[in-house]
């Protein structure tokens, strides 16, 4: 019975309870009602959520709470600070999609990798794997720093990319999990801190987000998968077959985000093409200089060349191949992405062989 | 280091860094269970430092380079500001409890429900999107200020985020998979001081979200199946609920740890605590607290319709009894049990008030 | 014919163990990685169920003292450790008010205790509850009897 001072009714239960007369305010408040998606063979993908007003992606998201894209927002909250806002500045049409992949293709390196096909290797070899190892894990490392460092202020209206974003931080920790493990089983160690000039320019282009996508994807993700794919055909055992391979999957789908993220932005925000320009060239100068220590390239002819004595020219041979693979990729990307793509114009560290 | 070339225009090779590398001879092996985290802390590489000095982000044992530019800027480097026992533990769990809101949930097995329960369960499921991915934002930030040398603590936080990413898309999906919608959100995670967006030290910010936040939410998710009407919703809050349980350890195991290691901070933490009690009822973070959107569904939800909201609001008041039951011990396993003996805490007073 | 085990057992719950440890379904979504051990207090009895890495690794008959050191310990009624097992028999698995979680939430006190009332040990129920679902579901591949049990 309502008690009309109180709002409120007694239960009638053996616990003497007052029970609020609901108001139900809250009910038929949607903003599009019957909607209905449905699984089909890849089950309930994010990507089928995508309908009507749901699947309507604003070119700006002035919201600055958590409200989900095409709930009724509510008024009056305290921003939380969200500063990536345009669509133009993160969103990639693929990003539901890459989702969704990531996480059917996920992997655990404590559990998919074969440790037990590592048997021990010449010490020269070992040495160089180890250093490999180090220089890839602490790659991993500014991945981790750098996509979680944006996450956070990217807009709850493209969520998509948020969701990605945090299945690929989970891949860079897999990384930086698996190397350290290889570079620790079998009879080595961490071998010297990388030289890092690269990691300064991601980690230090504040401006924006779409410029950070330029040289994380077009030269840093790039490089470490043309690393990658290398490695795997100069891999001395299965469990380094596993690892790369996976790895190789995972920056795949970063790469393909920050590709289809670089070519929407460009389409539709004309003003990007200039920074974006101009943060590969810094970026790849400063790549360069990294590349000008002899340290990862020795390592990598070395692994590459079965030894020392393999290195100097069977090793160091495939590394510029692998160098020459990753100028070419770069610059298809370029091209695809219509920007300009001279080779002539990169640092002299990418130049062919014959003109460096 | 030489830059003469040898053997037509290939470099010779320089190899001083060779010799320059941690701790040598690791033999780091699988266990039972794989190769995990907990499998390579060992010798030198397993030491964690009290105080990390890291600032160019380099691999906790490998060789520094003097000539190494600081780029970590680095706010949280003392091991009590993060650290936790377990996190190799919880780290490797949650990489082999990832799961696929895709395809491991049955959803042809919702069904149309009446319009009042659907409601209900949209309006539930809009909360969730909403509220989830703080706990991704949130943990996000924090990441990107962490020394890698506590890299195991920031793995764990790193498969939270994506743990809180499945969350929202999983809900969302909810939303729109039974003939209903998004409805309204709350604003219950927007930047008020004292939220968990907005905390400036990260003990300060586990006690909010993984303490009182998620150790609220974690209670709504196993009464999950109290209000879930087919295998679907049963499985959605069933698996949530293993993922925030680890979620809620990672605090519980941060504050025992920050307990027994810093008990000058001891007050500090009570003040948090404080902080929390005082606001678990009224939240609007907690669903099951007194916003009306949402402790109204719970009660359709749990009692099955509007007409047995009674009964619902009976079940939303064990909830509350429990939620507070839950969080008594977690703090008292935190280490922080003597506030319930001293009178500091509100609890008493807040079990009075759940049926309110 | 298949062998008949009486619940509860050491024997009967060796059975489970088996099942549990050898087949593929016990994989799936919400399992994993699991180390607890886990105390099954049924009227009179009292057993311990040993979960490390992905399986089962032990089952063995204890007493009520063995409980201080479990990680927590399931308790309930003896008609309801029936029911239970008699809906997961009939749907090869727990439906409805069945499944462990549901059980624990539908009863005053919950089914899931702890001597040590630390709840960190006792939320292990919950971070691993799928995986205890699984491992009591898979007591539909073997033919139980039951047997009353004095409560003691």
């Amino acid at each position: 019975m309502a008690d009309s001072q109180t709002g409120t009714k007694s239960a009638g239960d053996s616990r003497p309870m007052d029970i609020p007369e609901p108001k139900f305010n809250w009910m038929n408040q949607s903003r599009q009602w019957g909607t209905r998606v449905t699984p089909d063979k890849k089950g309930l993908t994010l990507d089928k959520t995508n309908v009507g007003i749901y699947g309507e992606v604003p070119q700006r998201w002035g919201d600055q709470g958590r409200n989900p894209r095409g709930a009724i927002p509510v008024k009056g909250a305290l921003p939380i600070g969200y500063s990536v806002t345009q669509k133009t500045e993160l969103w990639a049409d693929c990003a539901a999609e890459l989702y969704e992949e990531a996480i059917q293709r996920r992997w655990a390196p404590a559990t998919d990798v074969p440790w037990s096909s590592i048997q021990p290797l010449p010490n020269d070899v070992e040495v160089a794997i180890c250093q490999v190892c180090t220089e890839i894990l602490q790659y991993a490392n500014i991945d981790i720093e750098v996509l979680t460092n944006w996450q956070h202020r990217m807009s709850y209206g493209y969520h998509e990319v948020k969701q990605f974003l945090a299945t690929a931080s989970l891949d860079a920790a897999r990384r930086y999990e698996a190397f350290r493990k290889r570079a620790l089983i079998n009879g080595g160690g961490l071998g010297l801190e990388p030289t890092g000039q690269a990691n300064r320019f991601l980690l230090e282009s504040r401006g924006g987000w779409t410029e950070t996508v330029a040289g994380l994807a077009l030269i840093r993700t790039l490089f470490v998968a043309t690393v990658c794919e290398y490695l795997y055909k100069h891999s001395y055992n299965d469990a380094e077959r596993v690892v790369y391979s996976f790895v190789i999957q995972d920056l795949a789908r970063l790469l393909t985000y920050g590709v289809e993220h670089l070519k929407f932005s460009l389409a539709h925000d004309d003003e990007r093409r200039g920074s974006v320009i101009t943060m590969i060239a810094i970026g790849l100068g400063m790549f360069a200089r990294d590349l000008r220590d002899p340290v990862l390239r020795e390592a990598l002819a070395i692994v590459f060349g079965g030894g020392i004595s393999g290195a100097r020219n069977e090793g160091m041979s495939i590394y510029y191949d692998l160098i020459e693979d990753f100028r070419e990729r770069h610059l298809a990307m370029r091209r695809w992405l219509d920007l300009p793509a001279d080779a002539a114009t990169m640092p002299r560290a990418f130049r062919p062989r014959d003109q460096n | 280091m030489t830059s003469s070339k040898t053997n037509g225009n290939l470099p010779d090779l320089d190899l001083g860094w060779m010799d320059q590398h941690g701790p040598w001879d690791t033999h780091a092996e699988p266990g039972k269970y794989g190769f995990t985290l907990a499998d390579i802390q060992i010798g030198e590489y397993g030491q964690v430092p009290e105080e990390s000095n890291n600032q160019t982000g380099r691999p906790r044992g490998s060789k520094p380079r003097a000539n190494s530019m600081r780029l970590g800027g680095y706010t949280v480097r003392t091991k009590s500001d993060i650290w936790l026992e377990n996190a190799s533990f919880l780290y490797e769990e949650a990489l082999q409890r990832q799961w696929s809101s895709a395809t491991d949930v049955p959803w042809e097995s919702i069904k149309p429900l009446p319009d009042d329960v659907e409601q209900a369960q949209c309006q539930m499921a809009t909360f969730l999107t909403e509220v989830e991915f703080v706990a991704g934002d949130v943990p996000a930030r924090w990441i990107s200020s962490t020394t890698p040398d506590y890299f195991e603590a920031r793995q764990v936080l790193l498969a939270q985020v994506m743990d809180e990413s499945r969350h929202m898309d999983v809900f969302r999906k909810r939303a729109l998979a039974n003939g209903g919608g998004l409805m309204r959100a709350t604003g219950a995670t927007a930047g008020f001081v004292g939220g968990i967006d907005l905390s400036r030290d990260f003990t300060e910010m586990s006690s909010r979200l993984h303490i009182s936040g998620e150790g609220a939410v974690l209670t709504i998710f196993r009464m999950g199946e109290l209000m879930a009407y087919n295998d679907a919703e049963k499985t959605i809050y069933r698996l949530c609920a293993q993922d925030e349980a680890r979620h809620v350890a990672f605090g519980v195991m941060h504050l025992r740890y920050m307990s027994q290691n810093e008990p000058d901070r001891r007050e500090e933490i009570h003040s948090y605590l404080d902080e929390a009690e005082g606001s678990m009822l009224t939240d609007a973070a907690n669903p099951a607290g007194r916003l009306t959107q949402t402790s109204e569904s719970l009660c359709i939800l749990l009692g099955g319709g509007s007409d047995k909201f009674d009964e619902g609001f009976r079940k939303l008041v064990a909830i509350r009894r429990r939620q507070l039951q839950e969080y008594r011990k977690r703090v008292i396993s935190a280490g922080f049990g003597d506030r319930f003996d001293n009178g500091r805490s509100r609890l008493n007073e807040l079990m009075a008030q759940a049926a309110a | 014919m298949a062998s008949e085990f009486t619940f509860p057992s050491l024997d009967w719950l060796q059975a489970v163990r088996e099942v549990f440890n050898t087949t593929d379904m016990y994989r799936g979504a919400g399992s994993g990685r699991c180390d607890c051990v886990v105390g099954l207090k049924i009227e009179g009895a009292v057993f311990i169920v040993e979960f490390e890495g992905f399986g089962c690794t032990g089952v063995r008959q204890a007493n009520e003292a063995e409980l201080e050191n479990v990680d927590f310990y399931l308790d309930m009624p003896y008609e309801l450790w029936k029911s239970m097992l008699e809906n997961i028999s009939a749907n090869n698995h727990a439906i409805g008010e069945f499944t462990l979680n549901t059980l624990d939430l539908g009863m005053e006190q919950g089914i899931a205790h702890s001597k040590h009332e630390d709840q960190y040990r006792q939320d292990l129920f919950v971070r691993y509850n799928q995986t205890m679902q699984f491992f009591f579901d898979a007591s539909h591949r073997i033919s139980t009897t039951f047997e009353e049990i004095v409560a003691s």
